[in-house]
């Protein structure tokens, strides 16, 4: 009985212990093998902590190499709502205690924040988590302002860095920049478009720290390598841009004028030297300007360019051996053609005997369209197409406008006879000067190029590739058509305002009426000149866009395109022209 | 240490003189063989172990040591490195902004230099005056009313001029207080207007 008893207690505790052992081998092999890989992971995100290493996003530099964007280091603060308290600081003299409101105070006077502000964003937080650990104070601080926060030594106050843009020049080029948000992603313009050149990747790293915050050697990680972005260069100079858009913005505010725009082009290059715009965008501060005056107007602001056109009508019936520069026409103030079309001029006046040139040098409507009504519709809208009109240039800037130009099959009989001076189309201040490029060069319209390329991190740069030339018109014709219109600035009204002594000048001016947006044109103009210089040898174009000016009228453009041409011919060392003018006559 | 014992283990010798009451033991002993008597006493062996383990565990402490100084060293360093990159972060903005065209322009305007729209160049080969020369007016310059193309990162920065202009102030307030105290000190001299140019425009002596 007794020895029974033993031997099944014994029994018992065997099972009892075999069982044991048996669940804690279970549960041994659970952690030990089958759980084991997610276990290791959560230690080490406990013991490890993960890093961003920043890229740098590329900059954007000018034709010299000049910084127009710039990647920074910024830093956003942040507070710790649920400490926000008193704290201690020890000074020289005493410990003194400093309440939340003398630390937003301190705070205030560095970020420009008013202390109401502050303290605003710690009793929100709470409001919303009484346990709330984290709020932003302000975004994109600098790091003058970051030290100096740094210096207050606020418990509370904490930091992260937050890489952002600087552009040193302000909104010299703001126009064709565009900007990147506060998230670090372009947003507009150059900035943009060429993004990919740019944008940089951003790296990622673990590492583990002792207690104390040091970094354990030997610990770190790295999961990602990061690769700084490549820069961008642009054909445009710097300080030529910022002459031209000081000198524009002068004169659009003299005149009362809406906006104006201002291109000076290189002729043998096709590269685009500056690109003014006025208003121009500030892109340190996107806020202060109105949304539409963000971009670049030159690039996505179609006009009816008006009589800049008829130098290129005048070309296209040189070029088809339709005209010479003495071909003869009797020009009244108005006239009527068979079907039904009425074309008058700007100013009244009898009826004039006038060559080709002095069609040109009196910009008369009448004269150009009984003039060029020989060479077809067709024919006609062939030319303003190689010319570059109706299509984006090679640029490809973001939103740019392709302008407007009906196929001539969709001309009506006025547009039939408007297309020659510049009326019943629209077309971009870029497209204007890249038409006139071509008559500076021999009648070769080369791509119009704004970004020289891509340069990587170690230099090597990387062309933008470019579409083929167009021979527009012959090179006699191109040739001839700027002698004409030289002799619009020796003969012509605008010969005093735009004279530079010792230098010849190709130029041509238009005032059209504009679209009032319902069919019928409004009682508002864009003034505009488009020019060559030097004449004898053409170098640049520069053309001038001056839109609804409430006083001067057509006088609104000149005085912009004479500094503006003088400050290109001093800039590029552009020696005086050796003889005058070419005289053509202009009336028979 | 059983290897110095092991040599012991022999009877003490009789002598052959002494009656033999007793038949004569047999004179067998234990031998140590070459090796043993060549080996070295184990004793040896375990201090030099021990000590090579102490040496071990001594330099792993000191190295271990060194490289968390090292650490230390590296942290410190890299604090340093970040510190320099954001004051010359800071710096290189700062020069690129005064160095942005508006403030130069400003800057020169406010010291009294114009913009001329009649280029003339002088060929220093012969001499030849290339242009026709016309004289700037007063009111040439560019920025006149003021710096149309903004630049809000130039907020802060004053004029050379009246940076100038509070330097003199406040020297003149110093030299005022100098005076009051019995002190002469003579009056500092602030250029105010275009600065006359003696024996004309410097140029090269050589052609």
């Amino acid at each position: 009985m007794n020895t029974k008893q033993t031997r099944r207690r014994t029994v018992v505790s065997m099972l009892l212990i075999v069982v044991f052992v048996a669940l804690f081998m279970v549960k041994l092999v659970d952690i030990q093998i089958v759980q084991a890989s997610a276990f290791n992971e959560e230690s080490l995100g406990k013991r490890s902590i993960p890093a961003t290493i920043y890229s740098e996003r590329g900059k954007i530099v000018d034709a010299n190499g000049i910084i127009l964007a710039d990647s920074v280091m910024r830093y956003n603060v942040t507070i710790s709502p649920k400490n926000t308290k008193d704290f201690l600081r020890v000074t020289d003299r005493a410990d003194v205690t400093i309440t939340p409101q003398q630390a937003a105070v301190e705070i205030g006077n560095i970020t420009g924040q008013k202390p109401e502000e502050i303290l605003k964003i710690v009793a929100d937080a709470l409001a919303a988590n009484p346990l709330s650990d984290f709020a932003y104070v302000v975004k994109g601080v600098d790091v003058d302002k970051f030290r100096a926060l740094n210096a207050l030594g606020i418990p509370w106050l904490y930091s992260e860095p937050s890489p952002g843009r600087s552009y040193p020049n302000g909104s010299v080029a703001g126009n064709l920049l565009g900007y990147v948000g506060q998230d670090g992603l372009a947003q507009a313009g150059i900035e943009l478009t060429s993004n990919e050149c740019l944008a940089g990747v951003n790296g990622e790293e673990n590492y583990q720290r002792g207690a104390d915050g040091v970094r354990i050697p030997g610990s770190t990680v790295t999961s990602v390598q990061s690769q700084d972005g490549s820069s961008i260069k642009l054909t445009i100079d710097s300080d030529l841009q910022w002459f031209t858009q000081q000198v524009l913005a002068k004169q659009v505010d003299a005149t009362g004028a809406k906006w104006g725009t201002v291109v000076v082009q290189e002729v043998k290059t096709g590269k685009l030297l500056a690109v003014a715009d006025y208003p121009t965008v500030d892109p340190n501060n996107v806020g202060g300007t109105a949304e539409a005056n963000r971009g670049s107007l030159a690039f996505m602001a179609p006009f009816e360019p008006g009589s800049t056109i008829k130098a290129l009508t005048a070309a296209s019936l040189l070029d088809a051996g339709l005209a010479e520069p003495n071909s003869q026409v009797l020009a009244p103030y108005s006239i009527e053609f068979p079907n039904g079309a009425k074309v008058h001029d700007a100013s009244m006046h009898g009826v004039l005997q006038l060559t080709l040139t002095g069609v040109l040098e009196q910009s008369s409507n009448v004269g150009i369209t009984q003039l060029g009504e020989v060479l077809s519709a067709e024919k006609r809208y062939d030319y303003l197409s190689k010319f570059g009109f109706g299509a984006t240039t090679a640029v490809g800037f973001q939103a740019e406008s392709t302008g407007i130009l009906h196929p001539w099959q969709e001309w009506d009989n006025q547009t039939y006879y408007n297309t020659m001076f510049g009326q019943g189309l629209a077309t971009t201040a870029i497209q204007v000067a890249s038409a006139y490029q071509a008559l500076g060069n021999h009648g070769v319209r080369l791509p119009v190029q704004l970004v020289e390329g891509c340069v990587a991190p170690d230099g090597t740069l990387t062309p933008t590739k470019l579409p083929a030339p167009t021979q527009v018109v012959s090179d006699a014709a191109a040739t001839t058509t700027v002698n004409m219109l030289e002799n619009f600035v020796t003969k012509g009204w605008i010969s005093k305002y735009i004279s530079i002594p010792g230098y010849r000048i190709a130029a041509k001016t238009g005032t059209a009426e504009q679209s009032a947006g319902d069919g019928t044109y409004s009682n508002s103009y864009i003034v505009s000149n488009a020019a060559l210089i030097p004449a004898n040898d053409p170098q640049y174009v520069v053309t001038v866009t001056i839109a609804s000016p409430a006083s001067n009228g057509s006088m609104a453009s000149p005085p912009v395109l004479k500094a503006v041409m003088a400050q290109v011919l001093k800039k590029y060392r552009v020696e005086p022209s050796p003889d005058g003018a070419p005289d053509l006559p202009i009336r028979f | 240490m059983s290897a110095a014992t092991a040599i012991k283990f022999t009877t003490p010798r009789t002598s052959p003189d002494t009656p033999r009451t007793t038949p004569r033991p047999t004179r067998f002993r234990v031998v140590a063989t070459r090796a043993q008597r060549h080996a070295r006493p184990r004793v040896f062996y375990a201090v030099v172990t021990m000590s090579v383990i102490f040496g071990i565990i001594v330099a792993q402490l000191l190295l271990s040591v060194a490289v968390s100084s090292g650490a230390y060293e590296i942290s410190g360093l890299q604090a340093q490195n970040r510190e320099l990159i954001r004051t010359h972060q800071s710096i290189s903005q700062d020069l690129d902004r005064l160095a942005s065209p508006q403030n130069l322009a400003a800057n020169a305007e406010a010291l009294g230099m114009v913009n001329n729209n009649t280029p003339v160049y002088l060929r220093l080969s012969d001499g030849a005056v290339l242009g026709s020369p016309e004289a700037a007016s007063v009111g040439a310059g560019v920025i006149g009313g003021g710096t149309l193309v903004s630049n809000s990162l130039l907020k802060n920065v004053p004029l050379v001029t009246t940076t100038a202009a509070t330097a003199a102030t406040a020297a003149t307030a110093a030299a005022a207080s100098q005076a009051g105290a019995g002190a002469s000190v003579p009056t500092p001299v602030v250029a105010t207007g275009p600065v006359p140019l003696q024996n004309g425009l410097p140029g090269m002596s050589t052609h």
